[in-house]
């Protein structure tokens, strides 16, 4: 395996925050990456300050009227990151998956193939 | 906190994470009807410029410029996505349209064929809107399959 995996991203909410990032929009918004990611505010609000503390995120707060509003996007390190993490993870799960497969289609063992099925006697 | 080894399932939500962000930027009904009003003022361009006076063409101008930056900004703020469109193809087609458009229409209307130059412009619209709105398909598409990070 030549990706790595990234500790900072590997919990699974701060995986999801970090992939729905970067999937190609510029900037998210605070709601829709709720949402998207079916988290609650708490856990996006302590998650991203984690990731914006490591520099992976770059916040950026508004408003709109009196309703504050925050926005989220990757910075290139957090992105390089993901990428790298995520290409680990695609390994993985090629891993995991031709090793299922290679069990399925293992030849049986020498012996069981014409061997009758006992039955146990009573 | 879970991670991703123990949870096989991990990778398939954030397919499903990233097709419900991508849900989100189908935009409202008044995004395709502003973009064909923003579309009729540039496309009545070529009409304006040789029946109104000079003063109100770029009036026209500034109104299709400040409609599309309206648009823009409601379309962010519906969607909660803000994106930068780098569909070249998309950008192509558009700017093919325009110059064929305007140019037909200035041809018609100076031999004297303005019904014809009419139809030109509303052809000129909807290829526009189906452009804009094919561009945004193809994003979504590219965001269910995880932007450059699929």
């Amino acid at each position: 395996m030549t990706a790595k995996p990234d500790p900072l991203i590997h919990p699974i909410t701060r995986l999801s925050i970090c992939g729905l990032l970067a999937a190609g929009a510029e900037w998210v918004e605070f709601a829709a990456l709720r949402d998207a990611a079916g988290i609650s505010d708490s856990v996006l609000s302590k998650q991203s300050r984690v990731l914006e503390d490591a520099g992976y995120v770059q916040v950026r707060k508004g408003a709109v009227g009196r309703r504050p509003r925050t926005w989220f996007r990757l910075t290139a390190e957090g992105r390089h990151a993901v990428e790298d993490h995520l290409a680990w993870l695609a390994q993985l799960e090629e891993a995991v998956s031709a090793r299922a497969r290679d069990v399925l289609h293992a030849e049986p063992l020498r012996g069981d193939r014409d061997e009758p099925r006992r039955v146990p006697s009573h | 906190m879970r991670d991703v080894v123990r949870d096989p399932a991990a990778l398939e939500r954030l397919r499903v994470q990233r097709s419900r962000l991508a849900d989100r930027m189908r935009p409202p009904w008044w995004y395709p009807t502003g973009t064909a009003i923003v579309w009729a003022m540039v496309f009545a361009g070529p009409f304006s410029s040789r029946y109104l006076p000079q003063g109100d063409f770029w009036a026209i101008v500034a109104a299709a410029v400040a409609v599309a930056s309206l648009l823009q900004w409601g379309l962010v703020r519906a969607t909660g996505v803000k994106v930068c469109l780098r569909n070249r193809p998309a950008r192509i087609a558009a700017l093919v349209v325009i110059i064929a458009a305007i140019v037909t229409e200035s041809l018609l209307i100076e031999r004297g064929l303005l019904v014809a130059a009419i139809v030109v412009a509303a052809f000129g619209v909807v290829a526009e809107v189906v452009v804009q709105q094919a561009a945004l398909r193809e994003f979504r598409e590219v965001m269910r399959g995880g932007g450059a990070t699929a």
